[in-house]
């Protein structure tokens, strides 16, 4: 799949790896906002961190005047950081008024993002908030009174509905709504729940479950697969003298009495890897390993004895 | 314009100007139906069956009738094993690993649909196939064992010759298929003695220097296979539809190159491919080589940088105009990394940063110094960027070295 970016996505990429003069790669030290999105693990993260202008009484009115980023992540993950601090450091916005920037306002600002890179953009709006709540905690602001929902512990708390990506139930309803999001491939492209096992999709209080409480859906047309039960595997041994545990059991006997102390004489052993009917797979370890002409000379010997002591129908297969 | 480094030969690779010679006469004056009875489609059906001749001389001279032409590799897998199992109604197991091509796993996953019971065998950190879970993986309804010779992300070679002997020597009516796509001109492919197990074998021309759009399938005589494609008498009517005749000249071209000096290209490649690995590793701290202590394809190189993300570093190589490919999750279309990588547990710090360079015969020296001179600056350049890296002293940040040994999922 050939890359689908807008000029601008590419051109940031570009300037942000080049670290060209402007751009906002880097962490602040003592920042006055810190906030972190995504996780290694899950294919991106970033760091986030923002410099206020103090003001003097009153910390509402403090001003955005510096914003650096760190991103792990991919083209878009990265033209999406820089993206978000040139449009904080444009704006002059204080912190609970920065928040207005959506991930909407990120991928208009790219001129567009490939849909499956929604999610980049998100990355970015949830690392801001998450800074502006770190800097109302710094500064002692309660983002509450000033009618901001933060919806702080909401990622940590509450049931897990995608185990991939950490996505807790809560999130994934206030994402639903926020972002309209109306199918799991939708939810998958924008937060990227969903996105690797698919073992959340259908299952009890999934994400098409909380889709469908979320819209009012009664329940779509699942496709449920029945579960076929494989045929049964057990097998016969085909000697008439012994039960298939009775065979095993005096293989393994003549194995472990003749067979082994003679090949442990030259430093050799043997390993009985499986049984299988009158099939008995064999490995040689130690010196033997790895020496075709022992390999196969020896397996004549083994079957040898086995036919002897155990049953005719015995065969040898080296593995 | 940037001159152009193609280093993604095990997605395809260019098409050969011997094989593209071969090849015009039947785009422009041979266009007739090389089933048609008048006298000018006889050259045709002759070029077919030289074609035929010749794969079949270069697979250790096994019969000709035992070439089927198809469209594609994925086409001759499909054909195997959807064939195999139509053929079978008894056996409902089929016997494959975690690593395979997507054309085959997509299509074990629409058999375990309907109704069959697949086993998918892991393979250890270095990507090899544990060969006694193999053994005691065989059931006595087993009905089929397809697993690939090479892996086409790490270039890891399974032991393909000793899993045919094991699985015939267990039950000789167990099918045993390979997917040959990776080393098709690239390893001695012998069914005439060391394959003499192989039941099914299948390759596409497009891996080694012919064009895409044409593959085979090679089915040993006797092998019960039901024709996937059905509507006409073509190829003993196992695979119905008129001959992509330009193609098939093409593919068996190819194959004849491919062997005229293959010690020599094989050598080179290995050379060529040993110094990118040496300096990269060389030159980028915390680079792992994927499935390094395996055997390995000569051409193959699949490395991971920890904490970097690989499409990042395939659009700085494209904007050097390198052509490479990444396991990363962002390169897949889906949100996941490579199901190889993960299936050979290469810790999460490194599993998005993959890098696969695959080099051809048309691969120079000079080629792979402009790799080593720009693939070191494009990891330090995400590296700068990310959260985990100490820039100062170029190294993980504390933090973030304990996570180098996590492993698979978060």
């Amino acid at each position: 799949m050939a890359w689908e970016y807008s000029e601008k996505t590419k051109q940031l990429f570009m300037d942000a790896v080049h670290g060209k003069p402007g751009t906002h790669l880097g962490e602040i030290d003592n920042p006055d906002g810190f906030g972190e999105h995504g996780s290694i693990a899950c294919g991106d993260a970033m760091r986030f961190t923002f410099r206020v202008l103090r003001h003097p009484t009153d910390p509402k009115e403090d001003v955005i005047t510096e914003a650096r980023y760190l991103t792990f992540g991919c083209t878009s993950a990265i033209a999406s950081s820089e993206a978000l601090c040139e449009m904080i450091e444009k704006g002059r916005y204080t912190p609970p008024t920065a928040l207005k920037i959506r991930n909407r306002d990120i991928v208009e600002f790219l001129g567009g993002l490939p849909e499956q890179k929604i999610h980049c953009s998100v990355m970015g709006a949830e690392a801001l908030e998450a800074a502006v709540f770190n800097w109302a905690q710094k500064r002692g602001v309660d983002l509450a009174s000033l009618g901001v929902d933060l919806h702080g512990d909401e990622k940590a708390e509450g049931r897990v509905v995608c185990k991939c990506f950490s996505v807790t139930e809560p999130y994934l309803r206030r994402k639903i709504k926020e972002l309209g999001l109306h199918t799991i491939t939708e939810i998958t492209n924008a937060i990227k729940a969903g996105g690797a096992c698919g073992s959340c999709h259908h299952v009890p209080g999934g994400i098409q479950d909380v889709l469908d409480e979320t819209w009012g859906r009664a329940e779509t047309h699942l496709v449920r697969e029945p579960k076929l039960d494989g045929p049964s595997a057990e097998l016969s041994v085909e000697s008439k003298t012994f039960t298939p545990y009775q065979f095993m059991k005096q293989v393994e006997k003549v194995v472990n009495e003749y067979v082994r102390p003679m090949l442990q004489r030259d430093g050799g052993d043997l390993e009985i890897v499986d049984i299988k009917n009158n099939l008995v797979y064999c490995s040689l370890k130690g010196a033997c390993a790895g020496c075709k002409g022992a390999s196969q000379t020896l397996s004549l010997m083994v079957e040898k004895t086995l036919k002897e002591l155990v049953d005719e129908s015995a065969r040898v297969i080296p593995v | 314009m940037t001159r152009i480094i193609y280093a993604d030969n095990n997605a395809t690779t260019a098409i050969a100007p011997e094989v593209y010679e071969a090849m015009i006469p039947y785009f422009t004056r041979e266009y007739f139906n090389p089933s048609s009875m008048y006298e000018p489609a006889r050259p045709l059906a002759e070029a077919i069956k030289t074609a035929r001749k010749t794969i079949a001389a270069n697979l250790g001279g096994v019969e000709p009738s035992e070439i089927l032409f198809t469209s594609c590799a994925t086409e001759s897998n499909n054909a195997a094993i959807r064939g195999v199992a139509w053929a079978n109604a008894n056996r409902r197991h089929i016997l494959t690993t975690a690593v395979e091509h997507p054309a085959i796993l997509q299509v074990c996953k629409e058999m375990e649909r309907n109704g069959y019971e697949v086993t998918y065998l892991p393979v250890d950190g270095a990507g090899n196939l544990d060969v006694p879970g193999f053994v005691r993986a065989l059931r006595q309804d087993t009905l089929l064992v397809t697993i690939m010779h090479a892996n086409n992300e790490t270039g890891v070679v399974f032991p393909i010759e000793q899993l045919a002997r094991l699985t015939k020597e267990t039950d000789r009516s167990i099918v045993f298929h390979t997917d040959a796509t990776q080393t098709m001109g690239k390893l001695p492919l012998d069914l005439g003695t060391t394959l003499s197990n192989v039941d099914l074998l299948s390759f596409s021309g497009h891996k080694l220097h012919a064009p895409k759009g044409v593959g085979a399938l090679f089915i040993r005589k006797g092998t019960p296979l039901r024709p996937f494609m059905v509507g006409g008498h073509q190829e003993g009517g196992r695979r119905a539809g008129t001959e992509n005749v330009a193609y098939i000249v093409g593919m068996a071209r190819a194959m004849e190159l491919a062997a005229q000096d293959h010690d020599e290209v094989e050598r080179q490649i290995r050379r060529q491919r040993d110094r990118l690995e040496k300096t990269i590793e060389e030159k980028i701290p915390c680079a792992q080589v994927n499935g390094r202590a395996a055997s390995r394809l000569s051409n193959t190189l699949n490395v991971s940088c920890h904490f970097v993300e690989g499409e990042g570093m395939l659009y700085q190589l494209s904007a050097h105009g390198i052509c490479a490919s990444s396991g990363s999750a962002c390169t897949s279309g889906s949100l996941e990394p490579s199901h190889v990588l993960r299936a050979l547990k290469v810790p999460f710090t490194a599993v998005h940063g993959s890098v696969r360079f695959s080099l051809s015969r048309y691969n120079t020296d000079e080629d792979i110094d402009r790799i080593l001179e720009v693939f070191p600056g494009i990891v330090a350049n995400l590296r700068r960027l990310s959260p985990y890296w100490d820039q100062e002293n170029n190294r993980p940040r504390p933090e973030a070295l304990g996570m180098m040994q996590g492993q698979g999922e978060p």
